[in-house]
């Protein structure tokens, strides 16, 4: 499981907090739960989701004029392999 | 406990199986941190990415190596100068990329800044000479210490670790270590007894399947 947040993250960090927060909404929502979910500023919430659009671990539709987020297959291995990571760090006391 | 049925060969065979895997478990562990640096860039596993990668393959030279010098001792029985002359530098080389392996192991904790036989072996007089003194030449007691204190800065650390998580991976890793840290203690005393090789084999077997154990449950994690 994605622990909880401190101060400084790092991208990688910030990348699998966002795709958590997706995540635990059934793999698609909006900015708005995103923003409370991975704990960020809106600014820096939509430049990472923009580079996360790139990297294709999300990808964006529009629905009623809302913009909406959705978890691609490639970003829910990114999670599940990240967690694997987490795990392996902690039992060595490495913090991610 | 083994008795008087075990032939030296047989103890050098078991001892050189150990060590085989306890190298592939090494690489294997290595591995994985090399995947997790590779998703997370966290320095700390880079450390532990090399340090095992290091570790194993040294481990499997010197497995490979004392092989070789144990067949050339059975064949010849008298071993050549020149011989010993270059399992006495193998035996340095070996110690130092241990010594090395250890170091990174260290870093990654520095990095964090976290504040982290004989006759039981039923050995005849004879035959284990032939065996042993080969074994004696890859164990170094000023190298062991060296890394006697490193494995225990190490094994602190994830002591530490353990005690703060309290989970079975953390547990398990700090048991590797400790086994490790052991294993090297009775390494330090083979110049008493050189029979507890096997036993420092054994405890360093141990470690390595004690952190096999850890990758087998972390990459079951969510599957």
């Amino acid at each position: 499981m994605i622990r909880e947040h401190k101060e400084y993250r790092s991208k990688t960090r910030i990348y699998a907090d966002i795709l958590d927060a997706i995540l635990r909404r059934g793999g698609k929502s909006g900015p708005t739960h995103i923003l409370l979910g991975a704990n960020l500023s809106y600014d820096r919430l939509m430049k990472h989701l923009g580079q996360l659009v790139e990297l294709d671990l999300i990808c964006e539709e529009s629905g009623n004029g809302d913009k909406v987020f959705k978890l691609t297959d490639k970003g829910r291995k990114f999670i599940i392999e990240f967690v694997k990571v987490e795990k392996f760090a902690e039992a060595f006391g490495i913090t991610i | 406990m083994f008795g008087e049925t075990m032939s030296p060969q047989a103890a050098a065979l078991i001892v050189f199986l150990m060590e085989m895997i306890s190298a592939i478990i090494s690489v294997l562990v290595g591995y994985y941190a090399s995947k997790a640096y590779k998703t997370s860039s966290v320095k700390g596993l880079l450390f532990l990415y090399l340090g095992f990668i290091i570790l194993g393959l040294g481990i499997f030279l010197r497995t490979v190596t004392a092989t070789y010098f144990v067949i050339v001792n059975r064949v010849t029985e008298i071993v050549p100068s020149s011989l010993v002359g270059l399992s006495n530098v193998a035996g340095i080389v070996f110690s130092l990329t241990q010594i090395v392996a250890y170091s990174l192991f260290v870093a990654t904790y520095v990095y964090q800044s976290k504040g982290i036989g004989e006759q039981g072996l039923g050995l005849g007089g004879i035959s284990a000479i032939a065996v042993f003194p080969v074994a004696r030449l890859f164990y170094i007691p000023t190298l062991e210490i060296i890394a006697i204190t490193m494995l225990g800065f190490v094994m602190l650390s994830t002591l530490v670790n353990w005690l703060h998580r309290r989970t079975l991976s953390s547990a398990l890793v700090y048991l590797g270590f400790g086994l490790m840290f052991f294993s090297h203690i009775l390494y330090l005393f083979m110049i008493f007894n050189e029979g507890l090789l096997f036993f420092g084999q054994l405890s360093q077997l141990a470690g390595f399947v004690c952190l096999l154990l850890m990758l087998a449950r972390v990459n079951r994690a969510n599957d």
